[in-house]
């Protein structure tokens, strides 16, 4: 096991977080060694989500994710995500839709949802934008808050 | 807008699966692989002497490590010689890092005898239990009730309806798995936890582990979904022992699949009804449950007596006779889930009925509205039944199914369906508010899970009562021993039963300043960032009304408490076990339209409309959230959730694989309609509302697809091929 | 409770989950790659795409690697035309071709295949090569690639071989592949309309009970016909294939083709589905790919209709 030092591009900022195993989950370490726990730990197989960063811009799991397989590649995560104004419009939606509520899923959903919204030359219609977040589920809210929220941010950004 | 929203979006709010401490060290559970059987030997050593690992505890070690008490538990922390189903955990590790305690788990031998495991309820009772069942070993609670001159009104119906439902086990699954931290500081023992229920998992943990509450605190952290399977002790025990065994916090985190086989759910359930007509009248009713319970513990059992009554339904009974079974299987406990077991027991009953309505060829929905309990009715236990929004759901849903059938297309269908759920507000509560000369805290002993009841509800409220704006009211959040006493976030009742505590709280702090400015009342404004008490044309600063005492202590400090009284049932009916009466009525009514796939079974559901009798809505868009919500999870109940044990005991889908929750593309458009003016015993008239939505689901759904297709489904969930069989394809 | 079954037994558990371990090597060639394979012993070293099958495997102690090859830095993240010919290089995110307009419009089944595979995040890393190197009997992707005679380009230590996607597949994680082989890309020699159905308890992320893939190619034998959701894997079935002798069938011949379908496939009954429906499903759903891709034919029956 090389456990060398590992370095990633996160939110902009180049993080050293040490001696990271090789067999390490991205998941794991964004939120044990980087601190970063708006990432949420859900299922650990690809189902629901909650794990959902960008990676290069595109939303990935990152718990079937290898830390040592994205050192050359962008990673954003919720907190990155809530710094730009994409990511606070699409915020403020979810709150105002009241697609809140336990709060667990939502910076998963978040994550995804701005993605799109921010990487189209074309604005995704309402419709292709619920299906980008067919991979993320909710326990709470039965969805229809958050497609309300998806209405929202897409009026909201330009 | 609830204060919680943004930061939970941000990712910026602690959960229980976040905890952290320094020095902390995680724990894994040795699971039993086996269903059934006896611990021969057990040995930890190998275990010790793994990389990493500080602490190994096991039924030996309750001696050395806790009170005498402890052991005597009617069912202490592991087992100590029965193995009662797959995944029982047997004993716990801790180690420097999860993986080194997981390997650690794996490592201890375990030499167990294996028994023959009961899985399955009808291999138990092939046959329906006779007076001799009572006393079969698997017996673990029975209740039977009887009303009526129930075997005349059989012989001189014109026409008997008889069925039989089964259901099977569903789960949770909040997105967040359980997850804990214990620790000692100064000598006491901590538990911060995701709960719904601090205070009872104090009195919980105690009790197992022999210790005194008094050196027990418990601290919630934020909730990733509860669903009723985050309350009482589960693997805080574990932790603390863990704790108490290395002197090092300790965090104890549930995988996915540990949290399928360690369950506490659902589980299955076999109905048969039979319902006696009488110029199409329903007059009597046998009702025969055999309800799977797993590994519960004997008389502990509270599923049985409480759903029953639900298989009688909101509707006038003239005669009736129930027996219910509670039976221990070589599966993980039974545990309450959103509204425990009463979407199983209304699929059964709203079917049935609606089935003997088209054989009659009367109406569903005027059929219902012949039977339903009106305000003053009496229920089946001979309480009488509160202001019930029942009938004016009916009325509300019959005008829109009548514009749902004009124009529907060949292959869908309508279906209706009644429930009536009772909100816990007996389960008492105190509140403790303090007004500050900028603003109103309300401490907390529970967080906010997610309905929005604590975060919103209780603020709102408050800002009624007193007239602050939302802005200037906040929540505050303590641990047991700062906070004041509540049962919890359960049962539909943190608003209507704390939220009494906390409108008492109010009014007693507006009548403390009413009377320090000499008037009969009171409202509190917000005015550049101070409170202001307003009379009349008077205004105040509050700063200039506290004693100079209060104004040391920061502010008015006010309490209110509310321990309601259980209503009683008329105990003559009931023959055997408890039944529990009912506190409060609250009503629904769901309709939804499907499409059928007649080829291969396969169900869309195209719309659905919710009419939810809620006495008052205090927070319209929590509301409609949480109706939404329910129906959704009541979805999966319907068309896909299922666990599936083998022979064996073992849980052949522990993971979202093979476990299909609804996703965003299954939810319908719902039409959600509050039926207001029925008022409920909770602050301003509330009903409680969080599991209410969920119950009348799958029968909504089972009905639609009988009315699209003339076929019934008699079993939970509608699978395609389930529904592929009923409709004789193959 | 004890009883005549009872005997003793005793138990280890295999660690799963978090607690793996193994070492990572990024080979920057895919001769390096292939070098590296040759040298490991047997079994103790997987090849990782995506990830999305290989690490699950890890988690539930499915495979225990000790070693893990990533193809990350290998230059197969591609996918181009060479005129009518799509060639897909083995470690492309699917969700690369998804977004290809061309793909969704000369392929229509495949787009459609791939889109019902997880969820857009999944999709993102999970790639065609992993897809075939799983060899899942499951698989969304196997049967269209079956009925479009997709072929795949195999580069070992003796160079590149090239064989039709039938002959690759072997069963559940099992392939033709040699233990140093590698699926270099996937070759789709033509446009054909095509159509792609499933039928699974839930639409998204859910294990299909069945997949039938329909097409029909340029050159005699025009039609293709294959299912997933069988065991071993999923498999053409030229029976009923044989039953569609024109561009243009007949209902009749549909249902014929589709019956024929249901007759010939070996199912097995599991959690998901039993047997018997699984040869329901097939019999419906063989006759509504077959619709579809008569639909979307070119010619005067109105304009070639896209995939959704
Ligand atoms: C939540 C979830 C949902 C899913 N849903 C679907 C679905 O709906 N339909 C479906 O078909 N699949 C589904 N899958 C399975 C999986 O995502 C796909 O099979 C995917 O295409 C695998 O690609 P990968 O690159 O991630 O494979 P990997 O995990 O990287 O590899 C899979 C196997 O192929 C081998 N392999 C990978 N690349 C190569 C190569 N170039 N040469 C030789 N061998 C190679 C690996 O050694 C491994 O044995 C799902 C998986 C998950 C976790
Ligand atoms: S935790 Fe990654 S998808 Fe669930
Ligand atoms: S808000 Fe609780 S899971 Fe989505």
């Amino acid at each position: 096991m090389t456990d060398a030092p590992l370095t990633l591009n996160i939110n902009g900022q180049d993080r050293r977080l040490g001696a990271v195993p090789d067999a390490e989950r991205l998941l794991d370490t964004l939120r044990w060694r980087a601190g970063l726990k708006g990432t949420k730990e859900g299922c650990r197989t690809g189902d629901c989500g909650a794990c959902t960063v960008l990676v290069g811009g595109e939303p990935t799991l990152s718990c079937l994710l290898l830390s040592r397989e994205v050192t050359d590649e962008p990673i954003t995560t919720i907190e990155g995500v809530a710094t730009v104004p994409i990511g606070r419009a699409v915020i403020k939606a979810f709150a105002e839709a009241g697609a809140v509520q336990c709060g667990y899923c939502t910076p998963g959903f978040v994550v995804a949802l701005a993605a799109q919204l921010g990487r189209s030359t074309t604005r995704p219609d309402v419709e292709t934008l619920i299906d980008g977040l067919e991979g993320n589920l909710c326990r709470c809210t039965g969805y229809r808050a958050i497609e309300r929220a998806v209405e929202l941010a897409r009026k909201a950004v330009p | 807008m609830r204060s919680d929203a943004e930061p939970k979006a941000r990712g910026a709010v602690e959960y229980g699966a976040d905890l952290e401490a320094p020095g902390m060290l995680w724990a894994a559970l040795v699971r039993s692989p086996v269903a059934h059987g006896r611990i021969v030997h057990l040995d930890l050593a190998p275990a010790r002497k793994m990389p990493g690992v500080v602490a190994a505890v096991g039924p030996d070690d309750l001696r050395t490590l806790l009170p005498k008490a402890a052991l005597e538990a009617e069912r202490p922390v592991f087992p100590l010689q029965e193995i009662r189903y797959l995944g029982e955990p047997v004993a716990a590790v801790a180690a420097q890092t999860l993986a080194q305690a997981r390997r650690a788990a794996a490592a201890v031998k375990l030499d167990v005898e294996t028994l023959r495991v009961d899985a399955r309820i009808e291999d138990i009772f092939p046959e329906w239990p006779s007076a001799a069942s009572a006393h079969d070993p698997h017996v673990v609670g029975h209740v039977h009730a009887r009303y009526g001159d129930v075997d005349g009104k059989f012989r001189t119906a014109d026409l008997v309806h008889s069925e039989t439902y089964r259901t099977s086990g569903v789960h949770q699954v909040a997105i967040e798995a359980h997850a804990c931290l214990a620790e000692i500081r100064d000598g006491t023992f901590c538990i911060r936890s995701s709960t719904q229920t601090p205070f009872g998992m104090r009195e919980d943990v105690a009790s197992v582990l022999g210790i005194p509450e008094s050196k027990l605190l418990v601290e919630g952290s934020w909730v990733g979904g509860g669903f009723g399977g985050k309350g009482s002790a589960f693997l805080e025990p574990y932790a603390l022992l863990l704790a108490i065994a290395s002197g090092r916090p300790v965090k104890l985190a549930l995988s996915y699949a540990e949290e399928f086989e360690l369950g506490r759910t659902t589980l299955p359930a076999i109905i048969r009804l039979d319902t006696a007509v009488s110029r199409g009248r329903m007059v009597g009713r046998r009702v025969r449950l055999l309800l799977d319970t797993g590994a519960s513990l004997p008389g502990r059992d509270f599923a049985v007596g409480y759903s029953i009554g639900f298989l009688l339904g909101p509707y006038r009974t003239e005669a009736y006779e129930i027996e219910g079974y509670a039976l221990q299987t070589n599966k993980p406990p039974f545990g309450p889930h959103r509204a425990p077991f009463a979407p199983q027991s209304v699929f059964a009953l709203e079917s049935h009925i609606d089935g003997l309505a088209r054989r009659l060829g009367t109406d569903p929905i005027e059929f219902r509205r012949l039977h339903a309990w009106r305000e003053n009715d009496r229920t089946a236990y001979d309480q009488p039944v509160g202001p019930f929004g029942l009938e004016a759901g009916l009325e509300a849903a019959a005008r829109t199914a009548a514009v749902w059938r004009t124009g529907l297309p060949a292959g869908h269908g309508i279906g209706v369906a009644c429930g009536f759920w009772s909100t816990g507000v007996g389960a008492g509560g105190e509140a403790r508010l303090f007004l500050q000369p900028d603003g109103l805290v309300i401490l907390e002993g529970e967080r906010e899970i997610g309905n929005g009841s604590v975060v919103q509800g209780l603020a709102i409220v408050a800002q009624r009562v007193l007239g602050l704006p939302a802005s200037a009211i906040r929540v505050q959040y303590g641990d047991t021993a700062t906070a004041p006493f509540d049962s919890g976030v359960y049962g539909s009742r943190t608003l209507a039963a704390l939220g009494q505590a906390v409108e008492k709280a109010a009014r007693n702090l507006e009548k403390s300043l009413a009377s320090r400015v000499g008037v009969p009342e009171v409202r509190l404004e917000l005015k550049n960032g101070q409170v202001v008490v307003v009379a009349g044309r008077r205004r105040q600063k509050l700063v200039d009304l506290l004693t100079p005492a209060e104004r040391a202590a920061g502010g008015l400090e006010s309490h209110g408490k509310h321990y309601g009284a259980e209503k009683k049932v008329d105990a003559s009916r009931v023959l055997e076990g408890t039944v529990y009466p009912y506190n409060d009525f609250a009503a629904s009514v769901h309709l939804a339209e499907v499409e059928v796939d007649r080829e291969t079974g396969h169900i869309g559901v195209v719309r659905y409309a919710a009419f939810q009798d809620v006495g008052t809505a205090v927070d319209r868009t929590s509301v409609v959230s949480q109706v939404e919500g329910g129906i959704v999870m009541g979805l999966g109940t319907a068309l896909s959730e299922e666990m599936m044990w083998t022979p064996e005991g073992r849980l052949a889908n522990p993971g979202l694989l093979d476990y299909r929750l609804p996703r965003i593309r299954d939810a319908p458009p719902i039409h959600v309609d509050l039926i207001e003016g029925f008022a409920g015993a909770g602050p301003f008239g509330a009903k409680g509302i969080g599991e209410p939505p969920i119950i009348p689901v799958p029968a909504a759904i089972a009905n639609a697809v009988a009315d699209a297709t003339g076929t019934r489904v008699f079993e939970l969930p509608l699978t395609p091929e389930r529904v592929a069989r009923a409709l004789k394809l193959l | 409770m004890s009883g005549p079954f009872a005997h003793r037994k005793a138990i280890n558990r295999r660690p799963v989950g978090v607690c793996v371990s193994f070492q990572l090597v990024q080979p920057a060639t895919p001769d390096e790659a292939v070098g590296l394979l040759a040298k490991a012993p047997a079994g103790e070293i997987s090849v990782l795409g995506g990830g999305t099958d290989l690490l699950f495997d890890i988690d539930q102690g499915r495979a225990s690697p000790r070693q893990v090859l990533s193809l990350r830095k290998l230059p197969w993240r591609y996918a181009r035309w060479e005129g009518a010919t799509l060639v897909v290089g083995s470690t492309l995110p699917l969700r690369a071709l998804e977004m290809d307009r061309r793909v969704q419009q000369q392929l229509p089944g495949l787009w459609e295949a791939i889109r019902d595979v997880g969820s857009p995040a999944l999709r993102s890393r999970a790639t065609l090569g992993g897809n075939v190197g799983r060899c899942a009997p499951a698989s969304d992707l196997l049967p269209m690639l079956i009925a479009l005679d997709a072929r795949v380009r195999i580069l070992g230590p003796s160079g590149v071989r090239e064989h039709p996607i039938d002959l690759v597949l072997q069963e559940s994680r099992k392939t033709s592949l040699g233990p140093a082989e590698l699926i270099e890309s996937i070759i789709f020699p033509s446009a054909a309309p095509s159509c792609y159905v499933w039928q699974r308890v839930q639409p998204v992320n859910d294990i299909s009970q069945v997949g039938v893939a329909t097409a029909f190619l340029p050159d005699a034998p025009h039609w293709r016909i294959a299912l997933g959701g069988l065991q071993p894997r999923a498999r053409r079935l030229s029976e009923a294939e044989a039953v569609l002798r024109s561009a243009r069938p007949t209902h009749l011949e549909q249902e014929l083709a589709a019956q024929e379908a249901a007759r010939r496939a070996e199912f097995v009954t599991d959690r998901r589905a039993t047997e018997s429906y699984r040869r329901r499903l097939v019999a419906v759903m063989v006759r509504r790919a077959l619709q579809t891709t008569v639909e979307r034919m070119p010619g005067p029956r109105g304009p070639r209709k896209a995939a959704r």
